[in-house]
């Protein structure tokens, strides 16, 4: 009885929809490209890309549930990718203290945005946007646009390692952390305080719930998971670049709009975002394999953006919902 | 030529109701019309329809004989009508001036806007009104009484044949509401059909001269308003009679222990208050609207910092910093803004019910999922909430049931509520609910519970309350039992100076 409520209603939710989208999409870009998309070697193309997008979406994902937003991902992610290869490369540190370090650093980024946000109530928009250029101002301050090269051979072959020689480390680790914050979001007690403060900070607030601890909590989370990921991205382009994780951020939170996360807060799931996430590295990677030139890929996302929240507010207004944002 | 407005069989559904059904009725230019009914009975729709925000699905509006459609409130505009909703339609960061004009600038020959045209008219409207308004003045920094006033003198400049009124006293105090009425009594005598929707029985005839009463989205009867009275109005709203509301409680009448002590409580709004409450008693808190009481409730419950002044539960002197410490010491509160203060809107019932004690309700690292549903399901049948299922969105049901879902939330089996503090809890609920509501403050009581009843409508809190504290302008002014409170002397008590 229960299951079978379950079921009905996921096929009525949106993430059924998109995948039926996802199935549709592979299978025109199979037919397509006469077979090539769907090989074993394309699909972990396709999962490669979404590695380093992976972290900066899934902390990106709890914040816009929760009714924030953080700009200064990328930048972070950015610094943390260079200042890991400073330390292993230029001071000749060991890599644990590194990537510690490195990580440590992304946190205080993370807490600071939470301070400006809760302490000083700055829009986060704003607050984050300005973040985001004084992360990237000193980065490129210290370093210069020159790539550092990493040359520790452990690091190297963690960004580019695979089991059985087949799916890279880096893969599983990404599902890995999609999967746990997913059942965190849906599961636990946690998850759904984030939900009823992105839904409503007063009433959550005058629930018992603790808005202003949540958010440093989740800015804290996404800026070590942002810092995470720049510095597995340094790992595997073998060089901290700055700049590098810039476009992860927004394909991420355009995967995760797509795939049902608000950008009001209270509403979406990290399933949702995962196959959004899916739907557009999938689009992106077809395009590629057709041989379509790079720069239609950015337009293509745009438009899907563009297109899945069309149909979003044709849903609404059939339910006679006339204001759905 | 005197105007004319028809409602012809107007008929409109939303999905699963039938909102409203073959409603017709005329108004008539230099008189007031009413339009009365419980939460939910169409008048909100009407006003939609009239204003061009929602669409008719069947019927027609017709303005002097000839048919109207109203695709966008643009066009209800230019067909010279005007609503004037609850919440107001203004622009707080600019002045008087620019608001009556908004949208439909003077401009002179080679385009510009012709300022001082603009100031002239707006002092013109300002004089014939007899306002004490600057038209220079920003309307955020009016009150809000003025700002509606300010409303009224937009529709008229834009020379409105027909202006509607939406609960336009629910912010006002009395002497603002004097103020509004004079108005409307001289946009009347100027010719203008004015249709004016409201719950107050009693300025529906002060101020009206028709009354056209809606039940279920259906015309029951016109009255003319000099031939009627509360009695047969309040019968024609609900279909039966509820005259006797208050002598069939059943009330509790054994106190327990004070429970809650405050002394000399200090805040930005509120000064030098102190008061008690036993267990098992109801204490009423009487005033107008900005008296103090929402501030004094909020600084209890933690949600507001206290300047000095001390709180004692239960007999030992606490100090919240936060709502969550008030909770867990079992002081509850349901807020009087319920849509912004109280519930997630967009989540489901489950999830507003279970809002506080979510933490409580882990099996392992994950959230019981059964016991939610329990703890749901217990509520709605408690308290007869009307849905099919605990998955429907709070936003889905009417107002009353939605504070059934906040008082569902604050007396569950995992919460022990001491103190609940109801702020308003029947503002915005028919009058059906409003007797099921007094009835649960009182089982509330009669549990143990001091319950605290904040409430600007006298009769209600007068009628249930056992205690009633009067505040005014921060300050309390008295204090009478129920058995000596007349409704003169709590309002005497409420605008003492």
């Amino acid at each position: 009885m229960e299951s079978v409520r379950g079921l009905r209603k996921f096929i009525r939710s949106k993430t059924f929809t998109l995948i039926i989208l996802v199935i549709i999409i592979w299978a025109f870009f199979t037919i397509v490209s006469g077979g090539a998309f769907i090989k074993l070697i394309n699909i972990r193309n396709i999962l490669n890309s979404m590695v380093v997008t992976s972290f900066l979406t899934v902390g990106a994902v709890f914040l816009m549930i929760c009714g924030y937003i953080d700009l200064s991902t990328s930048m972070i992610g950015s610094m943390s990718g260079v200042v890991v290869a400073i330390f292993l490369t230029n001071l000749g540190l060991p890599w644990v203290l590194a990537v510690l370090l490195a990580l440590a650093m992304s946190g205080v980024i993370g807490l600071f945005n939470a301070f400006l946000i809760n302490g000083f109530h700055f829009q986060p928009f704003i607050a984050t946007m300005a973040i985001s250029s004084v992360v990237q101002g000193l980065t490129m301050v210290t370093c210069g646009v020159t790539a550092i090269p990493i040359t520790e051979p452990l690091m190297v072959k963690i960004g580019t390692a695979r089991i059985a020689d087949a799916v890279p480390y880096t893969i599983i680790a990404s599902l890995a952390v999609i999967s746990i914050y997913g059942f965190i979001l849906s599961k636990t007690n946690f998850g759904k305080n984030i939900y009823m403060i992105g839904g409503n900070p007063r009433a959550a607030r005058l629930s018992g719930l603790n808005p202003s601890r949540t958010s440093y909590i989740l800015f804290l989370n996404n800026a070590l998971l942002g810092g995470f990921g720049g510095i597995l991205l340094s790992f595997r382009l073998k060089a901290g670049v700055v700049g590098s994780v810039a476009n992860s951020q927004f394909a991420g939170m355009t995967g995760a709009i797509l795939g049902g996360v608000s950008f009001g807060g209270g509403s979406g799931g990290m399933g949702g975002a995962f196959v959004g996430m899916l739907l557009l590295n999938g689009f992106n990677n077809g395009l590629t394999v057709m041989g379509v030139p790079p720069y239609w890929q950015t337009f293509a996302s745009g438009a899907l953006l563009l297109i899945a929240l069309s149909f979003d507010y044709l849903a609404m207004k059939k339910t006679g919902r006339t204001n759905p944002f | 030529m005197s105007e004319v407005l028809e409602f012809c069989n107007v008929g409109k559904s939303f999905p699963g109701v039938r909102a409203l059904d073959g409603i017709s009725f005329t108004a008539r230019a230099g008189r007031v019309v009413a339009l009365l009914g419980e939460n939910g009975a169409g008048k909100s729709t009407l006003l939609k329809i009239l204003s061009g925000d929602l669409r008719a699905d069947e019927g027609d509006i017709m303005i002097n004989n000839e048919k109207c459609t109203f695709n966008a409130p643009f066009d209800s505009i230019k067909s010279g009508v005007s609503v004037i909703y609850q919440e107001r339609q203004l622009v707080s960061s600019m002045s008087v001036i620019e608001n009556i004009y908004s949208g439909d600038l003077p401009c002179d020959k080679f385009g510009f806007i012709n300022k001082r045209e603009m100031h002239r008219t707006t002092q013109d409207i300002i004089d014939k009104f007899g306002l004490p308004i600057q038209p220079g003045e920003l309307v955020g920094r009016l009150s809000v009484a003025y700002q509606q006033m300010v409303e009224i003198m937009k529709a008229y400049r834009r020379n409105s044949k027909i202006i509607a009124f939406d609960e336009p006293t629910a912010a006002l105090t009395d002497a603002e509401v004097d103020i509004l009425f004079r108005l409307i009594r001289q946009l009347r005598d100027d010719g203008k059909i004015v249709i004016y929707v409201s719950h107050r029985l009693a300025e529906i005839f002060q101020v009206t001269d028709e009354i056209v009463v809606l039940k279920d989205g259906r015309h029951v009867k016109t009255l003319v308003t000099q031939e009627t009275n509360e009695q047969e109005l309040i019968t024609a709203m609900v279909g039966r009679d509820i005259g006797d509301t208050y002598k069939n409680l059943s009330r509790n009448d054994k106190y327990g222990e004070v429970v809650l002590e405050v002394n000399n409580l200090v805040t930005d709004a509120v000064h030098d208050v102190s008061f008690k409450l036993r267990a098992g008693e109801v204490v009423g808190f009487a005033g107008l609207v900005g008296a103090g009481r929402t501030e004094v409730m909020r600084a209890i419950f933690g949600a507001d910092p206290v300047l000095s002044g001390e709180i004692k539960l239960g007999g030992t002197v606490t100090e919240f910093k936060s709502p969550k410490d008030a909770i867990d010491c079992g002081i509850a509160l349901c807020p009087e803004d319920r849509k912004e203060d109280g519930l997630v809107l967009f989540r489901s019932i489950l999830d507003n019910i279970c809002l506080p004690v979510f933490h409580k309700m882990k099996k392992g690292i994950v959230l019981d999922i059964d016991k939610q549903n329990k703890l749901a399901i217990s509520a709605v049948n408690r308290y007869s909430i009307k849905t099919p299922t605990v998955d429907k969105t709070v936003m889905e049901l009417s107002g009353g049931n939605q504070q059934k879902v906040i008082l569902g939330r604050w007396t569950s089996e995992l919460i022990d509520t001491k103190v609940l503090i109801l702020d308003e809890p029947t503002k915005g609920i028919d009058v059906g609910t409003k007797a099921e509501v007094y009835q649960m403050v009182c089982d509330f009581a009669k549990q143990g519970i001091g319950v605290i009843f904040i409430s600007s409508e006298l009769t209600e809190v007068i009628n249930v309350a056992d205690t009633i504290i009067v505040m005014h302008n921060g300050h309390i002014t008295g204090t009478v039992g129920r058995e000596h409170a007349t409704e003169e002397s709590v309002l005497a008590l409420a605008m003492l100076d």
